[in-house]
This record gives structure tokens, C-alpha cells and sequence, in this order.
């Protein structure tokens, strides 16, 4: 087997400067390439590489304006030999759980999609071509009755009752022999009412995946993008991807009313008494099942409302049964349930959702990640999103929650590929390691996006590209003088100047620049991983771009700042930088949660004592859920962690 | 008027407005659900908006469907879901008793009587029914042999109104082998135990009984038998996958070197455990012609499905929690969590184990077992909807057999006890009641007609001739039930027509409540609803 050089982290301590009491360290594990950061010289080493004992077919995508067909592709299911266990693939298993995580996940299977038709597509530009990452990670291969492969996205997707829109809960694929003619009903002789609702009409975007309105002439891709701009209602309005027939499903808790779900209480309620859990428990083991290997659970939670209980429920279920598959929890949240609470009841019914929703969700799940903004108008001039639409919010994170799965699924190859297209191979064990395992065992982590990132040789940006994060969380502090903090970063398709794509190198070169001259506090654990892929952006992706973006995300400076936003006609890629970190900047985050929680629920005479009781929480239950949260935020106290460790 | 100050824009019903909205509320209901009733039903098919169907015949599954906006049903809704939660039929006849009490007490009310007055007959006349009914129930000596004809005829009897009769009819020898094979004498049934799995199949609507297990998952990996006779089954929850994240927690390495040795001694572990169920295989199967089958709770990774296939062990991974359970009382042995000290006894035995592929769904059949404690029963179907369809009714049908066990007693059916226990709440109650609660318990008699009129005008029939013809019979003392068919009057026991005592006794408790709660409304008072998000 050889030297196996996946994922080695070298520990070089190269800070002594500080008090001399504490250690700093800068560790970039890399697979088959690892660097030493020693004073500040840069010394990039090689290792021969491990091969691995799959082999791929060929695989055949889709493109986004071919009508999709069937995908096929193969993975060889045969294991000659013993499996280097090193070098095998590793399963990711996606979960997404309510309405906003949907619209975030709609987005992201597009970008998986557009990838995957992009490395077929002879036209398109090499970069996409390279096989780098090994999409078998999020996806499945699989085989319908009519003896059809398949290629779907290893997923389940939990919503309310007709969220779906025109899709059908059992996907398309698998269609079975189901016709909805009353008089084929095999089971009753009697007679027969047919109830059925106004069938749901495609928009202009759907119907050109399907047959139906390919031929039309007369619609071009700009109507099908207005029309999305226009009206969309559903996550699966703007969805290009065919979906598992398991992979769907809608809750449908008996007269629960989806529009005002947005309490704790009501996701417990909707479980009671059916067999919600059991369903969603067999479809999980049906994909977890046949992955050889599950190196994590990625799970979107629409926490703002009652989907959070669910989540939770489904987690603890997913905590008894897969013991060692970590949980990386996206906890995401449109920009409307931000919406001022005029009422004290509303107010305290919010601040106790969200206590109970963090101490719950944070004890099923590794490492925790808030995700959404009351408004996105900080993200301006980079972006003009429209607060409104959750069409175009869930575009922007969904973007940030690609950019930092894409080192999930670098494949172990060669070491060519890896100086050439990507470098920092993480899976989403090591990330949570890295980010919750530490310095502090803080499991909520800040996500910080750049989207289009600034070139690496931007000279107005004397701070380097880093300072051009903007966070996606709220109630986020300071964190320059956190000595502690620990960070992860990820660039996807970094522009070294222009529209010309920065190397593995270069990227790496200027990363190191930033932290060397002092431009950036200071070196701190870190991580990066690098890919070379922008983020491609597929048709039905939201026109969010200034006017000034061109065709790769770079900065045009001959166009008129003013002028309606560019859209996927006129942007085909953008490059994307990520960063999670975990630092003292989460604790008002946490701090806030807790004092609710404790100012509602739990001091005497606490007004919310009894909605509490009415979500099913009893007082033994209330206080460990407040020593947990209490626990969170002890961390941050380095006094108290002195006690915490002498135990 | 005082809500008015406080919130101007709260609507506000009064008295008679808020009790006609009830009981309209009731009523529409009821008309939705009626046609459900008894074999003569009307099935339903629901179309959703995106081409999705359901079928049902059960109002259970029909009220869940629903997008009830009204309170009032909300709350009818909520009682009848309730019952089927609890005792596993009765929906519909909720739904249809509580609609006919507020029918009759309309009548009444706007008569002048006051609701007071008619809750009080309620409740007198529920009381009296109840005991009613604990002398009409037929007992059943359970034992510890029950009696399988009764068993079956209560099967049929809730089969019927789901399924057409051939269907019902093989279901029902199915679902009384099922309960009586999971049954363990002193302990009360575990439904659970009873694996219902399902598959799609071209043309075929099939049912049948697998004593033994069926897994919805197979080997994977392509040098294990597909088939394999004689077999010993280890049932544990032992990870046979190398596990990096155990690596993870806190060790760091000073160079590569190390970090092989951390991996190769983990990779050790790992395979010691399988050399040890290898080694098992090896002491009770070598020389003969026995089998070795691993069912695992926990992952199985490629290097060790590979040893152990080189072994000659057929092993499954990710067995479901609760087959761990159904595995050991189908085939014997017991669960183990750990590889050491693995013994014979350990093991359970199946007499023939193979697997059936279908696409990319994998069935692992685990039959031939001794004295089976557990069993499948195994739904063939063309679509998901007549799947789901039969799903339900075998569920259903499960439940109505183990209520007759536990209850030792079942009601006669086809209206027989609602005719008769009307008969007696007039003859001998109603003059017990003092003054205009006599109404109420009058009312309360007239509403239990609702079950065999409904069934009456399912069949097609005159709903008047037909109670006319069979409180004739009950006047001249024989309990008497509607056939279906003809519309005269038959003797249920004769015919095997048995509804659960226990689903009756419910629906006389819970109807009644409501329909109280529901008359003593005076006032609707529909203020605030949620602002946040504006349609």
C-alpha cells in the first residue's frame, strides 16, 4: 500500500511571539501535498500518490438547456481484492428539512447538475472538464423496474404538504404503472369518487425540461429567466434536477396550518401519532444502506418554525442509529421570519423557539452553522439581492454551502490533479474536527462568504481577499483579539487578475501573503482548500449580479454602474470564498438564546413557563435544555474552563 | 360586546348563529364521510395537484387528507383521528354519530329546549348504553387456543369495508395467522412484531404470509449465494467498519509512519471481530452442509463483506433496529452486541434463506424457521396508491383481531346493536330521566339509527323501510342486522358479522363529549389571525 498521505495533519508550531505561554499553529493537511509554513518560507512537498481500487465508466451528464433525459452512470460495484480503505469513496447523505431549506437545496443540486452536464459538454470551458471531484459522493447510482440507470442525489427532502409544486413526491423517474382512471381500482368493486385538485401548471422554465415546450420557438432563455424573476412559488419552480423516488417527502400532519408553523410546539404536534418517523427512518436506511462508507450527514433545517422540531426529532433518530456519522447542520432561515414581532406573546413565543430550537438541533448534530440574514442588502455591491424573494436569499447560501461541500469530494487521485485543480481534501469529520474539536469545543460556527470573491491581485484591497467576507449569520461579535478562534477556508475558482483563473500555487501564495506580512491579525489554526472550479451558475439561477460582473465574476470597470442585474444569460461562472470559523464572535448568538430561555422559561412567574408545557417540555426537560445552552456559552469563559478541566 | 372594545376587529357570532354554524359544521362532515360507510361504500380516489393519488376507503386516511378549515370540524376531526389512534377502527362512525346528535338536537333546539337539557340526556343516556352494551357483547373465550372462526369473522367483518371480497377474504386468513403467530401467552401483542413490507409488482394483487422474515435489503457483495439452505443466522450490532473518526477524536501524528500504525491497528480491530464470527462459522458449519448467515444492525465495509464472503457467509448490513427483534423470535438465538464469547447458542436457525432482486430494491427472505414468534406479511401491488391501500386495511385488520383478544368479547354488527340498544334506551331509560333531559336521551337514541340507515342508503335501499323492518324484529325480541343485499333483516351471528367491542365502547364514550362541548357553545368570536405572513 505504501505511504497513504490522505488527511496527514502536521503539527508545526511556528508562533512563539505571544507572552511565550501559548503555541500557535498553522496546519494546511492536504492530501499528497502538505505545506510547512516555517518563518515565512513555503515549502510545498510531494508524496507518491495512492491509487484507487474503483474504477469508472464513463459518466454521461446533462446540460443546462438539453431537456433532461434519464442519467446513466456506472459505478463498478465489484471489489477486486482487498479495498484500500484510505482511498475509498466517502458517502455524504443529505438532508434537507423544511420549505427555505428546500428553496437552498433546489439551488444546490442545480449547481451539482450544471456541473455534472458541464464536464460532458465539449463546449464548455476545460475547467469544468477536470474529474477532480468525485460527485458519487452526493450522488447515487441506481436502477429503475424497467431496468433504466439512474443518477440521483443521495437525499431526503422533508416538506409541508403540496410544497412541491408540479413535482411529484415520487420523483420521476420511477414512474410506476399509475394512471389516475377510476375504473382501474383493483381493490374495490364498488363504486368509485374521483376527487382530483386543478392539476398545477409548469412555468416556462419547467416546461422546457420536459417535452412539452421544447419546440416552441418563440420562448427563449430570457423569458424562461424573467418568468422565474416573475413568479415563483414553489422550490421545485426553479429545479432542474430528477430526484430519487424516495428522496421526497411531504409532511402532511392531519389540518396543520403550513402557513403559521412556526413554533417548536407545532412540529411536535404534527409527529404525534402517525408514522412520520418510521417512514423517514427506512427511506434513510435505504440510502445509508448501500454506501460503503458514509463519512457524514449534511443536513439544511429550516429552523424558523415548527420544521426545527422535526429536524430534531429526526436527528436524535439518526444519533441512535448511526452512532459515529457526524452531522454537519445547516440551521438556515428565510428573511421573513425576521419580520418585527408586534406582540409580546409573538415575541416570546419567537425567543423561545429559538432557545429551544438551538439546544435541541446543537444536541443531535456535530457542528451547528446559523445561516440567514434579515436582509442581504450588506452584501451589496457585490450582489443586489432582493430581501423578498426567497428565490434569491436561498441562491446566495446555497452558493456558500457548495463552495464549502466541494473538499468533501476531491477524490484521491493522482498528485497532477491535485496541484493542478484542487488541493486540501477534507472530509466532513475533519472539518467539524478542525472547527469544534480543538482549542474550544464551540459546535456553532460562523459562515462568512465572498461571492464574486475579488481577484487575488486586486491592489486597491490592501487587506487581501479576506477582508471581503461578509458573514451570513446574525448577532455575530468581534472576534479580533480571539486567540483561540479556529477557521476553515475554501475557495472555489479564485481570479487571479481579471478574468483569468488563479493556480493552486497562486492562491496559496497569496493566502499566506496576507497572513504574512501582518495584513490579517494573525496566523491562527487555519485550513484551506482550494479548488479551481468556480461556482457555475445555471440557468435558473437568480439575476443578482451587478452590472459591472462579467461573463467569470470579475469586476468589468467599463460598465455603467447603473442598470437592471445580470442574470445566468450573462454570467456563466463566478468564483466563491468561504470561510467557517469558530470564534467568540458566536457567543451574543448564544448568550441571547440563553438569557431568553431563562428570562421566559424559566425564572419563577416566567411568561412562557406554560407555552413551554404546551410544547410538551417538562421542567426537567426546560432545565437541561438551559444547562445545555449555559454549557455552550461556559466555554467562552476561560476562568470557568479552568474548573471544567480539573473535573 | 366586550370583546368588541377590546379587539374591534374580532367577528363575533351569537348565540343561534354560533350553534348553527356547529352544527352545520357537524353535518357537513358527516355528509363527506357517509359515503365511506360499510361494504357498500363509495372508494375515493384523491388527485393531487401534481398527478400524486391516493385511494381510500377509510375515513381516517380521508379526515388526514382533508384541508378542514372550520373549527368546529377541526375539532370532530381531532375526536375521530383520536379513535382510530386508539383502538385502530370507528372513524367514520364517529364522524356519522356526533353529525346525527347535532342533526337531532337541532330538531329540539329549535323546538325551544334548551342545550343544557339535552347535554344532561346525553349524558345519562351514554351511561346507560354503556352498560347496555356490556350485557349485549358477545364473549369470546380466548385461552390458549383461541377460537380462529371468530377471529376471523371480526377480520372479515373490517376487511370488507375496505377491500372488495376476494381480496378480503384471502387477507383474512393472512392477518389472523399473523396475530396468532406473534401472540405469546401473558403478554400483551406487539403488532410491531408483524413486518408488513411491500412490493411492486406489474399486474399482481397479492398478499401473503411469510413465517419468517422478509429484509428490504441485500449482501452486498458479489460472491455471496443468492441462496442458501441450512442456514444459522447471527443477528448482532457490531460495527465491522473501519471507523475513522474514532482516529480523529484527539491523536495527532508526528509523521506518516505513525499514522500507518494508527490505521493498520484499527483496521486490526476490525478485522479481528470478523475473523471471529468467521471463526464461529468455521466451529459449528465445517464438514456439513449448513449455512452462515451475518444480519448486522450496524455497517459492514467492503474489506470485511470481503472476508467474510471469501469465508463463505452470506452477511446483510444495516438491518433495521426492529428487526433485530422480529429476527430473534422468528429464528431463535439471541441479539448480540459484541463478537466475544460468541457462541452456538447464539445463533438462530432459518431453513432457507435467499434473496429477490427487483431493480435496485433487494428482498432478503428468511423462511423456514422453527416456532416463529415473528412474521411478515408480504403486499404485492402494480402502484404505490393500491399498495398503500392495502397497507391500511391490513393494518386495520390487524388491529381488529388483536382487540377481540385483548376485549374476550365482540359486538354483533350490521347495525344490530344500534337498532337494539335504541329499543332499550326508550323503553327502559327514558322515563328514568327527569323532565326535558328525556329529549336529550330520545335524541340520543334517534341518533344511533345514523349507522344502519347509512349503510341502508350505501346499499342502495329505502333507509325507512329497512329500520321499520328491522325494529319490527327487535320488538318481538330477535337482534336482528341489515343484509346489505336485500335489505331484509338477518341474524349477524349467523352470517359472522362482528364489530370489536372496543371500537363500539369508544364511540358511545367519545361522541357524546363532543357533541356536548359543541352544543354548549354560545358564542364565535374570530379575531387575529396571524399577520406574519400574508397570503
Amino acid at each position: 500500500m505504501g505511504f497513504a498521505p490522505v488527511n496527514i495533519h502536521y503539527h508545526l508550531p511556528i508562533d512563539l511571539r505571544v507572552g511565550g505561554s501559548k503555541f500557535f499553529f498553522f496546519f494546511f493537511p492536504l492530501f499528497a501535498l502538505s505545506i510547512f509554513f516555517h518563518s515565512s518560507a513555503l515549502r510545498p512537498f510531494l508524496s507518491s500518490p495512492p491509487f484507487s481500487d474503483y474504477s469508472f465508466f464513463e459518466s454521461s451528464g446533462i446540460h443546462r438547456h438539453t431537456p433532461r433525459l434519464s442519467i446513466c452512470r456506472l459505478r463498478a460495484p465489484i471489489i477486486k481484492g482487498r479495498a484500500n480503505e484510505l482511498n475509498k469513496m466517502r458517502e455524504i447523505v443529505t438532508i434537507q428539512v423544511g420549505d427555505f431549506a428546500n428553496f437552498i437545496g433546489s439551488h444546490f443540486w442545480n449547481f451539482q447538475d450544471e456541473l455534472l452536464g458541464l464536464a460532458e459538454d465539449d463546449g464548455a470551458d476545460p475547467i469544468f472538464k477536470n474529474n477532480f471531484m468525485d460527485m458519487d459522493v452526493l450522488y447515487r447510482t441506481g436502477l429503475t423496474h424497467q431496468g433504466a440507470y439512474t443518477y440521483c442525489p443521495r437525499l431526503i427532502s422533508i416538506g409541508s404538504q403540496g410544497s412541491l409544486g408540479t413535482l411529484s413526491s415520487s420523483g420521476s423517474l420511477y414512474g410506476d404503472s399509475s394512471s389516475s382512471d377510476a375504473t382501474d381500482t383493483l381493490t374495490w368493486k364498488g363504486a368509485v369518487t374521483k376527487l382530483a385538485e386543478n392539476p398545477r401548471e409548469k412555468n416556462l422554465f419547467l416546461k422546457s425540461l420536459s417535452e412539452e415546450g421544447e419546440d416552441d420557438p418563440n420562448i427563449e432563455d430570457k423569458d424562461r429567466v424573467q418568468c422565474l424573476e416573475r413568479d415563483i412559488k414553489f422550490w421545485s419552480d426553479f429545479s432542474k434536477v430528477h430526484f430519487h423516488s424516495k428522496s421526497l417527502y411531504e409532511l402532511n400532519g392531519a389540518w396543520t396550518d403550513f402557513q403559521n408553523f412556526d413554533n417548536f410546539g407545532d412540529g411536535k404536534e404534527v409527529l404525534l401519532g402517525g408514522l412520520h418517523m418510521e417512514e423517514l427512518n427506512d427511506r434513510l436506511r435505504f440510502f445509508v444502506e448501500e454506501c460503503d462508507h458514509v463519512q457524514g450527514i449534511q443536513c439544511t433545517v429550516d429552523d424558523s418554525g415548527g420544521f426545527s422540531a422535526v429536524a430534531s426529532e429526526f436527528l436524535e433518530n439518526i444519533a441512535d442509529d448511526y452512532t459515529n456519522i457526524p452531522v454537519l447542520l445547516y440551521s438556515v432561515r428565510d428573511t421573513f421570519s425576521y419580520t418585527d414581532a408586534t406582540k409580546q406573546r409573538k415575541l416570546i413565543t419567537r425567543s423561545l423557539h429559538d432557545a429551544v430550537s438551538l439546544s435541541k438541533l446543537s444536541t443531535y448534530s456535530s457542528l451547528i452553522v446559523p445561516v440567514g440574514l434579515p436582509s442581504l442588502g450588506g452584501l451589496a455591491p457585490s450582489l443586489c439581492v432582493r430581501d423578498e424573494k426567497n428565490f434569491h436569499s436561498s441562491a446566495v447560501y446555497a452558493s456558500a454551502i457548495h463552495s464549502i461541500s466541494a473538499p468533501f469530494r476531491f477524490k484521491p487521485a493522482g498528485p497532477i490533479s491535485n496541484t493542478t485543480y484542487a488541493a486540501g481534501s477534507l472530509d466532513i469529520g475533519e472539518i467539524i474536527h478542525i472547527l469544534a474539536g480543538q482549542n474550544r469545543q464551540n459546535m456553532v460556527a460562523i459562515l462568512d462568504v465572498s461571492m464574486p470573491a475579488p481577484s487575488l491581485s486586486d491592489k486597491a484591497n490592501p487587506g487581501g481577499i479576506l477582508n471581503s467576507f461578509h458573514a451570513l449569520g446574525t448577532e455575530i461579535g468581534d472576534d479580533s483579539e480571539d486567540l483561540y478562534m479556529d477557521e476553515s477556508l475554501i475557495l472555489n475558482g479564485a481570479l487571479f487578475s481579471g478574468a483569468d483563473w488563479a493556480s493552486v500555487s497562486q492562491v496559496k501564495d497569496s493566502i499566506c501573503n496576507v497572513y504574512d506580512k501582518g495584513l490579517r491579525v494573525k496566523p491562527r489554526p487555519s485550513h484551506l482548500s482550494i479548488s479551481l472550479t468556480p461556482l457555475p451558475i445555471p440557468l435558473p439561477f437568480p439575476s443578482i449580479f451587478p452590472t459591472t460582473t462579467g461573463r467569470r465574476g470579475e469586476i468589468l470597470a467599463d460598465q455603467p454602474l447603473e442598470g437592471p442585474p445580470k442574470g445566468s444569460l450573462e454570467v456563466e461562472s463566478v468564483p466563491v470564498m468561504t470561510r467557517l470559523r469558530s470564534s467568540i464572535a458566536i457567543k451574543p448568538f448564544i448568550e441571547c438564546r440563553y438569557n431568553n430561555l431563562l428570562r421566559h422559561g424559566m425564572l419563577r412567574g416566567a411568561k412562557g413557563a406554560g407555552l413551554l408545557r404546551d410544547w410538551g417540555f417538562g421542567k426537567d426537560e426546560v432545565d437541561d435544555m438551559g444547562e445545555h445552552l449555559s454549557k455552550m456559552l461556559r466555554i467562552f469563559n476561560p476562568s470557568s474552563e479552568m474548573t471544567s478541566d480539573s473535573d | 360586546m366586550s370583546i368588541r372594545v377590546l379587539n374591534p376587529n374580532a367577528e363575533v357570532l351569537n348565540k343561534s348563529a354560533a350553534l348553527h354554524m356547529t352544527i352545520n359544521a357537524a353535518k357537513g362532515l358527516q355528509d363527506v364521510l357517509k359515503s365511506n360507510l360499510g361494504p357498500k361504500g363509495t372508494i375515493k380516489m384523491l388527485v393531487g395537484g401534481a398527478g400524486d393519488i391516493k385511494l381510500t376507503k377509510d375515513g381516517n386516511t380521508l379526515l388526514k387528507e382533508m384541508q378542514i378549515q372550520n373549527p368546529t370540524a377541526i375539532m370532530i376531526a381531532r375526536t375521530a383521528v383520536a379513535q382510530d389512534d386508539s383502538s385502530g377502527d370507528g372513524t367514520t362512525s364517529t364522524v356519522l354519530f356526533i353529525g346525527e346528535l347535532m342533526k337531532q338536537s337541532e330538531r329540539c333546539i329549535d323546538e325551544g329546549t334548551h342545550p343544557r337539557f339535552l347535554v344532561d340526556g346525553f349524558e345519562i343516556a351514554k351511561r346507560a348504553t354503556l352498560e347496555f352494551l356490556e350485557k349485549f357483547k358477545t364473549p369470546v373465550v380466548i385461552g390458549d387456543t383461541p377460537d380462529k372462526e371468530i377471529l376471523k369473522m371480526v377480520a372479515r367483518t373490517t376487511l370488507r369495508t375496505k377491500l372488495y371480497e376476494v381480496l378480503a377474504d384471502q387477507l383474512t386468513d393472512i392477518i389472523v395467522n399473523a396475530v396468532l403467530c406473534i401472540r405469546k401467552p401473558e403478554e400483551a401483542i406487539d403488532l410491531f412484531m408483524v413486518e408488513i413490507m411491500h412490493m411492486r409488482h406489474k399486474f399482481d394483487v397479492d398478499t401473503r404470509l411469510v413465517e419468517g422474515l422478509v429484509l428490504d435489503h441485500g449482501s452486498r457483495h458479489p460472491d455471496m449465494k443468492r441462496r442458501a439452505e441450512n442456514c444459522y443466522i447471527l443477528t448482532c450490532n457490531v460495527s465491522l467498519e473501519y471507523d475513522k473518526s474514532e482516529i480523529n477524536a484527539g491523536f495527532f501524528y508526528s509523521n506518516a509512519e505513525q499514522r500507518e500504525k494508527m490505521v493498520a491497528a484499527e483496521r486490526r480491530q476490525v478485522d479481528q471481530r470478523v475473523m471471529k464470527i468467521i471463526e464461529l462459522k468455521e466451529k459449528v458449519c465445517s464438514g456439513t452442509d449448513k449455512n452462515f448467515v451475518v444480519i448486522n444492525q450496524k455497517g459492514i465495509d467492503p474489506p470485511s463483506l470481503d472476508l467474510l464472503a471469501r469465508a463463505g457467509i452470506i452477511a446483510l448490513r444495516r438491518a433495521k433496529r426492529r428487526n433485530m427483534e422480529r429476527l430473534v423470535l422468528a429464528c431463535g438465538g439471541e441479539a448480540v452486541n459484541s463478537v466475544d464469547d460468541l457462541t452456538e447458542d447464539c445463533l438462530g436457525w432459518a431453513g432457507l434463506v435467499y434473496e429477490h432482486v427487483l431493480g435496485e430494491e433487494k428482498y432478503t427472505f428468511v423462511e423456514q424457521v422453527k416456532n416463529p414468534l415473528s412474521c411478515t406479511i408480504l403486499i404485492k401491488g402494480p402502484n404505490d396508491h393500491t399498495i398503500a391501500q392495502i397497507k391500511d386495511a391490513v393494518r386495520d385488520g390487524l388491529r381488529s383481531v388483536k382487540n377481540t383478544i385483548e376485549d374476550e368479547a365482540v359486538v354483533l354488527g350490521a347495525g344490530a346493536f344500534e337498532v337494539a340498544a335504541r329499543k332499550h334506551l326508550l323503553d327502559n331509560v327514558k322515563r328514568t330521566a327527569k323532565g326535558r333531559a328525556q329529549l336529550g336521551v330520545e335524541a340520543f337514541a334517534d341518533a344511533l339509527l345514523v349507522i344502519p340507515k347509512t349503510l341502508a342508503e350505501n346499499s342502495g335501499l329505502d333507509t325507512q323501510d329497512v329500520i321499520v323492518s328491522l325494529q319490527n324484529e327487535h320488538d318481538q325480541g330477535t337482534v336482528a342486522g341489515l343484509n346489505h343485499h336485500t335489505g331484509d333483516p338477518i341474524d349477524p351471528q349467523m352470517e359472522g358479522i362482528f364489530d370489536n367491542y372496543s371500537v363500539k365502547r369508544q364511540i358511545i364514550n367519545s361522541g357524546p363529549v363532543i357533541a356536548s362541548q359543541l352544543l354548549l357553545v354560545d358564542e364565535v368570536i374570530r379575531a387575529g389571525r396571524n399577520m406574519r405572513k400574508p397570503a
